[in-house]
């Protein structure tokens, strides 16, 4: 068993989540509070050390750049958040951030998401180079076509719509139990880090 | 004033926004790129207020009114005052004019981080496993074909998955692999275009306006 | 209450119980498994071992210590890699939270290397070999900013030097100098990175993505918009594999370590589905 006492502190954290296994317990709510409390912490010192000293108050303080001054205080608006009579100018920075954000993801949105996604679904002569590869292609395209038309709700499904949706389920259940398989092994391979350390770096019972 | 200027500075922020992948002249270019690394950082860096000041409010709160279990509240507040103390003057570190270590024993920002820090969050969600395995076994009944044809999909994908499968059935990783580039990709592109249209919309309808649920009421 | 009611009706606490059991079992005596590096794993390592000299393989630590146990193996194998094969490396975070994890795998892995290094030449030093940028608020300003002038988004790295006067720096300007950028990330960063990184300026992107998100990621290697991917822990382990059987680097492997618990974890489970669904079809045949 180790004498690091942080290895010590780190094991009782550990145990004090896994409490909750047996029900909610004062145990697991400190530790609880305590991840909440250190990571906004830690938030604090980088933001401070790392972003707004290099990029506000060093160059303000030597002189350079003095109108980033309005930006801070376009800023510290988000302080108003918590004066009732004054919270909507809280509104500004985030219009600022938000709009910004809205109109740089368009046209780049259409381009990765849509436009690359739909050339690489379509059917070209050099699909066929290899013979695998065109007909997995045929069967991608077939898919994708039998998907969009589960979610197509604008008319009743009879004809030829009423296969081509089904088809879809069969293929967006595929999809999701490849998912459930993959979700299994996350959530397995995050219990699998911590009995590790559990056993390996605090009790060394592995080597 | 109070809905219309932050419509307005939606509207004039988007389109800048936007603007730089249409029209890749440099003044348009540099304007944008000051605007990011200047701007948007600073406002960025200030937002962090909203989180950190929410979380203290509420429990500032929580303690005053003595809520039930207010008394965690104060390890929350403790917490978050002390690893603030020792980040902000011990330095990134360990070198500012706190002292961050007694001897050999560290407590700078980084080893609180890693022995603190990371162990809660990575067992909070370990404990995930425990619950999924339950539910799986409760409610994953192949109760219909398409049922069991996730079911199925789930058993080649877990099983294809790891090592002992390929020396058992070595096919079978490759089967895994192919269910997951072929039909299951054929499904998530499907679902991604209707996704994406759904995004591309809704950044539509902030910038016009249409959209106004971030201003969090209309007074 | 008969046979296939119990199946059914098995206690939460001895499924708790068994899972933990069936997972520490194999953690104390493990088999010994050699995971096959699929095509995807393949693909990524490749690419980064065809890195030019002048240009840099940037990795972005995405993930906070929620995944840590997942993802933190896979940025080690890179870090390895790289430096086993002298590839310049710039390091970022676009979570905060995943500063001191980057901070963590940076110096064991740099430890690692300059322990047996005999020369100055053979050293992994920082500012030559590798840069860690550190973070910046709000994703967009640094993948699109690093376009331009990565210095100007990161105008000091994690440790606090200005970063333009960093050595390796003189070279690595933008994404111009940039051969790959693997982001490892327990959310939806490798999209952020296609969408705005690829798009804009045309660099190669690779994956590292938890188990949970990967199969979103496949319809974008499948249209070349990703080079290559580690998939969970699995992926980790085949890179690693990698990393072992073809550059011979022997650190310690946590995520091949954790493939004789994955695998008895995943058997567990598929059983009690099994079990589950005995009890349900025994019941319902009963019924009629």
């Amino acid at each position: 068993m180790t004498h690091n006492p942080w290895i010590w502190v780190s094991a009782i954290l550990t145990l004090g989540i896994f409490s909750f296994l047996y029900k909610e317990n004062p145990f697991y709510r400190v530790c609880e509070h305590l991840f909440i409390g250190i990571s906004n912490g830690y938030s604090i010192t980088f933001v401070w050390h790392r972003v707004l000293m290099p990029t506000l108050i060093n160059p303000v303080a030597h002189g350079e750049k003095l109108w980033l001054i309005l930006i801070a205080i376009i800023g510290a608006f988000y302080f108003m958040y918590f004066i009732p009579q004054i919270s909507w100018l809280v509104r500004i920075p985030i219009a600022i951030v938000l709009g910004y954000g809205a109109g740089a993801s368009i046209p780049r949105g259409i381009d990765a998401a849509i436009v690359q996604q739909l050339r690489a679904t379509i059917i070209t002569r050099s699909t066929f180079l290899s013979v695998y590869n065109g007909i997995w292609s045929i069967v991608i395209l077939f898919g994708v076509i039998a998907t969009i038309s589960y979610f197509f709700f604008s008319r009743e499904r009879k004809g030829i719509l009423k296969p081509l949706s089904y088809t879809g389920i069969v293929f967006i259940m595929i999809g999701f139990g490849a998912s459930f398989g993959y979700t299994v092994m996350a959530r397995v391979s995050l219990l699998i880090g911590r009995l590790t350390f559990l056993l390996r770096d605090w009790l060394g019972i592995i080597h | 004033m109070k809905v219309r200027l932050p419509l307005l500075l939606v509207l004039i922020t988007g389109i800048f926004g936007a603007l730089p992948f249409l029209i890749p002249h440099h003044v348009i270019q540099t304007a944008d790129n000051e605007f990011r690394n200047s701007v948007l950082v600073i406002i960025g860096a200030f937002s962090l207020v909203l989180g950190v000041g929410s979380i203290i409010r509420h429990h500032m709160d929580k303690v005053r009114r003595k809520r039930e279990h207010w008394g965690y509240s104060w390890v929350l507040l403790i917490s978050l005052l002390i690893t603030s103390i020792i980040g902000l003057f011990g330095g990134i570190d360990g070198n500012g004019s706190l002292p961050t270590h007694i001897g050999n024993f560290h407590f700078d920002i980084q080893t609180i981080f890693i022995r603190m820090e990371v162990p809660l969050g990575a067992t909070m969600f370990s404990i995930l496993a425990f619950f999924m395995s339950s539910a799986a076994y409760r409610s994953f009944k192949a109760r219909s074909f398409e049922a069991t044809l996730l079911l199925l999909t789930a058993f080649i994908v877990m099983f294809g998955s790891v090592p002992l499968s390929a020396y058992l059935i070595p096919k079978l990783p490759h089967f895994a692999e192919w269910i997951l580039t072929v039909p299951s990709t054929a499904a998530k592109r499907g679902m991604g275009f209707g996704i994406a249209l759904g995004g591309l919309a809704t950044s539509l309808k902030i910038i016009l306006g249409i959209e106004r649920g971030w201003l969090g009421g209309t007074k | 209450m008969s046979i296939w009611e119990k199946l059914t009706k098995i206690d939460r606490r001895y499924i708790y119980l068994m899972l933990l059991l069936v997972v520490m079992i194999p953690i104390i005596v493990p088999f010994k498994l050699h995971p096959k590096p699929m095509p995807p794993v393949e693909n990524l390592f490749n690419a980064i071992d065809a890195i030019p000299p002048e240009k840099a393989l940037v990795i972005s630590v995405d993930y906070s210590p929620d995944t840590e146990p997942e993802l933190h193996p896979m940025t080690y194998a890179l870090l390895r890699h790289a430096f086993a094969r002298h590839k310049k490396v710039g390091i970022l975070c676009i979570s905060l939270l995943g500063l001191g994890l980057a901070q963590d795998a940076l110096s064991t892995v740099t430890n690692e290397f300059n322990s047996v290094a005999t020369t100055h030449a053979d050293s992994i030093i920082n500012g030559r070999d590798y840069v860690f940028w550190g973070w910046q608020t709000m994703p967009l300003v640094p993948i699109l900013g690093m376009g331009e002038n990565i210095a100007k988004v990161f105008p000091v790295d994690y440790y606090g030097n200005k970063t333009d006067t960093l050595p390796m720096m003189k070279k690595i300007k933008n994404y111009n100098n940039v051969a790959l950028l693997v982001s490892i990330a327990g959310g939806e960063s490798p999209f952020w990175y296609i969408t705005y990184a690829q798009t804009s300026f045309g660099v190669r992107i690779g994956v590292g993505s938890t188990a949970v998100m990967a199969t979103d990621f496949y319809p974008y290697i499948n249209s070349g918009q990703v080079t290559g991917m580690m998939s969970g822990m699995k992926g980790g382990a085949e890179y690693e594999e990698l990393v072992l059987t073809k550059l011979g680097i022997k650190g310690r492997r946590k995520a091949t370590e954790a493939m004789s618990s994955q695998t008895a974890a995943h058997l567990w489970i598929m059983l009690t589905i099994v079990l589950g669904n005995i009890g349900y079809f025994a019941l319902r045949r009963r019924k009629k």
